[in-house]
Formats: structure tokens, C-alpha cells, sequence
């Protein structure tokens, strides 16, 4: 498969980026330990919506610090650092945001079905295509940098490890090689869009998430570090949180992983 | 009066969120305030009345009096800082379930510190302390939910 991975073609990227901040700061790496990593603890690279991608992440993670894993030249893994937000109140939408962008995404470019599973994997037929993990800082009570870290399957066939859920890759649904230039500027451009959104009409994140989430009004399992829920995916509420219903009882979820009982 | 009742009484109004507390007895009444202007800068003073009551609390007590400057950081005595949770989430004491908490009760800790981790939903929130000090309670259990802006450390600052 080595022979099919190619370098990022920055000219092309930049083509088809129409941002205003995100990605006008780009930096490309062959390898680094994480691009998350990167930008939390880099004072180089400050600038807000700074995007690092880079071809191997020698340390991906994924949450709980689960290996991320993707070959070289033939995925996008990339982190986006941003530091203009207003407050805590609004974090989780830029969560949900970033997940909505890259099923936008897929979906213009390959008119492939994609749905989301609570909170930000990316889906098609029930694969994962892509994962999103986001790293924050803050001095006090103050969010100083908040880091969107986002792996996509593009053109990798074959995947190995063990997972969770079975990985797909767009190249193993769309049945053709595809640009990865072409779908990072389109994520890009959708992001930024979103991000708006968010400033102006933040109810709207909520909606158009709930809408390609198939698991609301199903029952579901929720696994966390020590325990184990059942009951039924109720709703999400309006900081994102999956609002769980046991019974008459309802109880809100902050993270764990979700899947149809 | 009693000069170490009054030490008790200022030490009382000091560790609580009383701001305001007067004690009457015979005709010595005693007021103590935490004045909010000021970063609740603790002082009292005497007064000599012959009113009958013998301790009022005023109607503002248990709902410290912020001026916008001071809110979300100062609510204790004057050296008291508090650090609050800037999300909603789940609160970890340390990196991982079998690491070593960041922090304990006594630690020096100075600004740019990680102090703990709140996660929401794929979101890993260190937080990383604003003030020099050294920490004098940790308000929240390990692996329990957190509202936005509740308060998680008191540190003493130095």
C-alpha cells in the first residue's frame, strides 16, 4: 500500500481553502508525536486557527489515550488551534461542530450517507470514518487554547488493530483513490462556516446534529471508565450532553461510549 | 466581651460566607463585616447601643456581595483565591485512573501548574492555575460532575 501514499500537496490545499483564519496559518510535518500535543504546548505556533497536519503521528491519541492509528500519506490527521471563543457555557458546541463539519464534508464531496454517534465519531454504514479528540487549557477559569484534533480514513484500505467499531475509509466507500487536499480545505471551509453559526445561532449546532444522529430514541449502552449504563438515548440537551432515560428517570451523560443495545 | 469571643467570632465570619454578623452583649454589641469592596478585607468594630438584639444577620448573609472586578475570584478571606471549573464535566484529579493526583492538599503550586482535568464529551479540559499559593482544600471528589464555574481548589496565595 506504501506505494499509493503521497505527500500533501500544499498548492492544492490552499486552491480550495476559502477561510478567513482557519488554515491560513498551516504548518506540515512528516512526523510528530502529536499534532494535539503540538499546539497545546507550542508557543511557536500561537496563532489562532493554526493547522498542523502531519503525515504519521508517532503518539496518536484517541480518548482514555487510545492509539490512534493511520498510515502514512494516505489519511489526514491534523489538529486546528483556536483561542477567539467567548465561555465555557459554548465549548461543547464547537465539539459537536467539528463533527457536523467533516460529515458535511464527506457527504458534498462523495454524496456518501454519513451519520454521527454521540458526540463526535463520524459514521458510514456504521463504520467509523473519521474521530474527533479536543484539548483544552485553562489558566484558572479562563480557557486560554483550545485544540480540535481530528483524524479522517481517506485512502487507507486495509486496518489491522483491534477497534472498538469497525473502521471504514472513504476510499473503501466512495470505491475510488480521493484528494486528501480536497477534503482537508472542504473541512476547513465547513468548520469556519459552523463557527459562526455558533456565535449567532448556536441552537442551530443542536439541530442539524440531532438530525444525523440515528441513536436518539434508541436503547442504548453507556460505558464509562468504571461503569455500565442502559436506558434509552433521550435527547441531547443544550451544552451537547446526552440526556439518558432510565425508567422516569433522566440522567445527563458528559462523556462515555455509546452503542445500540 | 470576651476578647477571644471576638477572635472566634471574626475566625467564624472568615471561614464561612457570612458577611456581615453583629452580636449584642449587655450593652457591648459587636459588628463584624467582610467588606466586598475591598476583596472581602475582613474587619470589625464596637459599638456601644442599647438595642435589644442580640445577633443579627443581615438579609444579604450567605450570598457574598461581588462588585463585577472580584466576582468568580475572590470570594474568602483576602488571600484566599479560588480556582473554578471554566466547563461543565467531570472532574479528575489526575492523568489517568492509576496515575498520581497533580495535586495535593500543601502543594506549592505557581502559575502555568496543571492543577487537574475536567472531560466533557471527547473534551480534555486541563486546568492549569492562575496565582502562586499553596493549595488548602480541594472542594470536589475525584470522578464527579462539576457545573460551570463551581469551585474546585482554595488556594492560599504568597
Amino acid at each position: 500500500m506504501k506505494s499509493e501514499a503521497r505527500l500533501f500537496n500544499i498548492e492544492e490545499f490552499d486552491i480550495k481553502l476559502d477561510t478567513e483564519f482557519l488554515g491560513r496559518n498551516f504548518v506540515y510535518c512528516d512526523e510528530v508525536e502529536s499534532t494535539n500535543k503540538l499546539l497545546l504546548e507550542s508557543k511557536e505556533f500561537n496563532q489562532n486557527g493554526t493547522v498542523i497536519l502531519a503525515e504519521f503521528q508517532s503518539g496518536g491519541r484517541g480518548r482514555k489515550n487510545r492509539q490512534w492509528v493511520s498510515n502514512s500519506g494516505q489519511n489526514l490527521t491534523f489538529s486546528i488551534l483556536l483561542k477567539d471563543f467567548t465561555h465555557g457555557k459554548k465549548i461543547n458546541l464547537f465539539n459537536l461542530a467539528a463533527s457536523l463539519a467533516v460529515a458535511h464534508s464527506i457527504e458534498n464531496l462523495y454524496q456518501l450517507k454519513v451519520e454521527l454517534k454521540w458526540p463526535n465519531d463520524v459514521l458510514i454504514k456504521n463504520k467509523k470514518a473519521a474521530g474527533i479528540l479536543l484539548e483544552s487549557i485553562s489558566k484558572g477559569n479562563k480557557i486560554e487554547k483550545l485544540v480540535v484534533g481530528i483524524g479522517v480514513n481517506v485512502n487507507q484500505t486495509n486496518f489491522q488493530n483491534k477497534f472498538d467499531i469497525s473502521p471504514t475509509s472513504i476510499r473503501k466507500e466512495f470505491k475510488e483513490i480521493v484528494s486528501r487536499e480536497r477534503l482537508l480545505s472542504e473541512i476547513l471551509n465547513n468548520y469556519e462556516s459552523l463557527l459562526k453559526v455558533i456565535k449567532y445561532e448556536p441552537e442551530k449546532i443542536l439541530t442539524d446534529w440531532k438530525a444525523k444522529c440515528k441513536m436518539i430514541g434508541e436503547k442504548v449502552k453507556i460505558t464509562d471508565y468504571t461503569s455500565v449504563k442502559y436506558g434509552i438515548f433521550d435527547d441531547i440537551d443544550q451544552n451537547g450532553f446526552l440526556i439518558l432515560k432510565t425508567g422516569d428517570k433522566f440522567e445527563k451523560i458528559h462523556f462515555g461510549d455509546v452503542s445500540l443495545r | 466581651m470576651d476578647i477571644n469571643l471576638i477572635k472566634r467570632l471574626i475566625k467564624i465570619v472568615e471561614q464561612s460566607q457570612i458577611t456581615d454578623l453583629s452580636v449584642q452583649e449587655g450593652e457591648l454589641r459587636v459588628r463584624i463585616s467582610k467588606n466586598s469592596n475591598s476583596a472581602s478585607q475582613l474587619k470589625y468594630q464596637t459599638v456601644h447601643e442599647l438595642q435589644p438584639s442580640s445577633i443579627q444577620m443581615p438579609a444579604q448573609a450567605g450570598e457574598p456581595v461581588r462588585d463585577t472586578k472580584t466576582a468568580g475570584k475572590e470570594v474568602h478571606a483576602d488571600n484566599i483565591h479560588e480556582i473554578r471549573s471554566p466547563i461543565v464535566g467531570t472532574f479528575y484529579r489526575a492523568p489517568a485512573p492509576d496515575a498520581d493526583p497533580y495535586v495535593q492538599v500543601g502543594d506549592v503550586i505557581s502559575p502555568g501548574m496543571v492543577l487537574c482535568i475536567v472531560e466533557a464529551m471527547k473534551l480534555m479540559n486541563e486546568i492549569e492555575s492562575d496565582v502562586s499559593g499553596k493549595i488548602v482544600k480541594i472542594l470536589v471528589e475525584n470522578a464527579t460532575p462539576v457545573e460551570y464555574n463551581q469551585p474546585l481548589f482554595l488556594v492560599e496565595k504568597t
